[in-house]
């Protein structure tokens, strides 16, 4: 939780030797790889990315498992010289509804805050719901690391086992 | 100084996640659908009131048991939507021959498409399909109210065909197909020559309007606009308006009319609701389910959505008042009245 009692995932990632305007370029890249809407700000001391984005909960498993809602978040990242941090916030849930060609779809109108998720709909989809949220994060948090560092992605070539089948 | 306190209680999940913009792994096969029942009391005691479904007087009735199979490969995706009851058979669907018959069997299906993304703007989709016309639906679960409004009694309930849809923005979409010559049978007569076309809007956040058209030398003219807006967290309005003119082929006439649908959430599981409809036929020989060419109804329902879970329970009593007392409401013994009343006790469960 932050100070204002809003769920809010936070790093601050120390960087040392890379300028603010390297860190901020590979911020954007990080952005553009996450598939974010964003604008980005430069000031003297901050450079920032603020994006913005949602994705889609589940319930059910197995076959019966259907999208039941769709998270917005905000994701701000902001770079100074040798460190970044980034957060992810402001989480507003939208339930899906069945349509009547059995899409779901989201109905129009509905923010909850995900602070009042089990308010609305019960502690069993509320915990489902943040449970899969708090997922997303982290994965999301272990990509920005990744796009930041740039890290070299090395496939490992996996030679194929040959057998001879003459011999028995 | 910010709390830096992360949501460690988020990591305990191994639950599925699919992030919007990305390319998710293909969902499996979706079964989704509703069961529902209902009683029903007349209070001239027996069935006055025209409209789709509860439609049995003083009995505990079955609606139907829907299901919905739903597959998405990629780009490509299909629908079948099997009902089986009353409400999924003859009250809403044909048989193979293209009549409502009780006695025989009939294909049991409301929806079966297939559908293609082109791009992420653009969509084809043929097959046979739920309308897109109007506001209410034969799914319980996408009405708030269980009996029906005249208008989407009058109204198409499928319409095969093929359309393509192009979506703009999230504020904006349009539609456009051909479809059979007839509404609601699962072939054409003999030709495939109605257009239709939707175009939605979505102007503020939480409204949505839909302005409809459907036209055909044999299907008739029908327009529509279909809307609502979330006003607040509790508070909904939607509104139907339609207008039909009968095709020449099939007779002069046709109807026009209005419904409104305030909502408010009195609860987290409570949902109080008014549908206040103005039905009116046109003079001609077409003849609707309603009052006689020439005439009109007013009505007015009061519903309410009780949820226990998936399980909502809809009690609901409704008031209708015909324009003159011929046309078709009966006090027991068979005297004509202007007015009809009824109560109905729903519960509806979807899965």
């Amino acid at each position: 939780m932050d100070e204002s009692n809003k769920y809010v995932y936070y790093k601050i990632v120390d960087k040392p030797g890379l300028s603010i305007d390297t860190l901020y370029q590979r911020a954007i890249y990080a952005a553009d790889k996450l598939g974010l809407q964003y604008e980005n700000v430069e000031s003297d001391a901050v450079h920032s990315v603020f994006g913005k984005d949602k994705l889609i909960v589940y319930s059910g498993s197995s076959i019966m498992r259907k999208a039941s809602g769709e998270i917005a978040y905000k994701l701000d990242m902001e770079t100074k010289d040798s460190k970044y941090r980034y957060k992810i916030y402001d989480f507003v849930f939208t339930p899906y509804k069945r349509d009547r060609f059995n899409n779901m779809v989201a109905e129009p109108g509905i923010f909850i805050p995900i602070e009042e998720l089990a308010s609305k709909y019960g502690k069993k989809d509320a915990d489902a719901y943040l449970d899969q949220l708090g997922l997303f994060c982290k994965t999301t948090g272990d990509k920005i690391k990744v796009y930041i560092d740039k890290a070299q992605v090395i496939k490992k070539l996996e030679t194929t086992k040959k057998v001879d089948t003459d011999k028995w | 100084m910010k709390k830096k306190l992360l949501l460690l209680s988020f990591f305990a999940a191994s639950a599925f996640v699919v992030k919007a913009q990305e390319t998710p792994a293909d969902p499996p096969l979706e079964i989704s659908g509703s069961v529902d029942t209902y009683y029903k009391y007349d209070f001239s005691k027996h069935s006055n009131i025209p409209t789709s479904f509860a439609s049995d007087q003083n009995s505990i009735s079955i609606g139907m048991i829907d299901l919905a199979l739903k597959k998405k490969v990629g780009k490509a995706s299909f629908v079948g939507e099997l009902s089986f009851g009353p409400r999924g058979q003859s009250q809403s669907l044909p048989n193979a021959d293209g009549n409502y018959d009780e006695t025989v069997n009939s294909y049991h299906i409301q929806n079966l498409y297939v559908s293609y993304d082109v791009t992420d703007q653009f969509n084809l989709t043929g097959g046979y399909m739920a309308t897109f016309m109007g506001y209410e639906v034969i799914s319980p679960v996408g009405n708030f109210n269980y009996s029906t409004s005249y208008l989407f009694t009058n109204g198409p309930f499928q319409n095969p065909g093929f359309k393509a849809t192009y979506t703009f923005s999230d504020k904006a979409s349009l539609m456009a197909g051909i479809f059979n010559d007839s509404w609601n049978l699962y072939q054409s007569v003999s030709k495939v020559n109605t257009f239709g076309a939707q175009l939605m809007v979505a102007p503020v956040e939480g409204w949505t309007a839909y302005i409809n058209l459907l036209t055909g030398k044999l299907s008739g003219t029908e327009i529509d606009l279909t809307t609502s807006y979330q006003i607040t967290d509790a508070f909904k309005l939607g509104l139907n308006a339609a207008d039909f003119s009968a095709a020449d082929v099939v007779g002069t006439g046709g109807f026009s009319g209005i419904a409104l649908y305030p909502q408010v959430a009195v609860s987290k599981d409570v949902t109080l609701g008014v549908r206040g409809e103005y039905f009116k036929t046109k003079d001609g020989s077409y003849l609707t389910y309603g009052p006689q060419p020439g005439s009109s109804v007013t009505s007015f329902t009061f519903t309410a959505n009780i949820k226990g879970g998936p399980l909502t329970f809809i009690p609901e009593i409704r008031f209708d008042n015909n324009k003159s007392e011929n046309d078709g409401f009966f006090k027991s013994g068979a005297v004509p009245t202007k007015n009809a009343s009824q109560f109905v006790l729903a519960a509806v469960y979807a899965f």
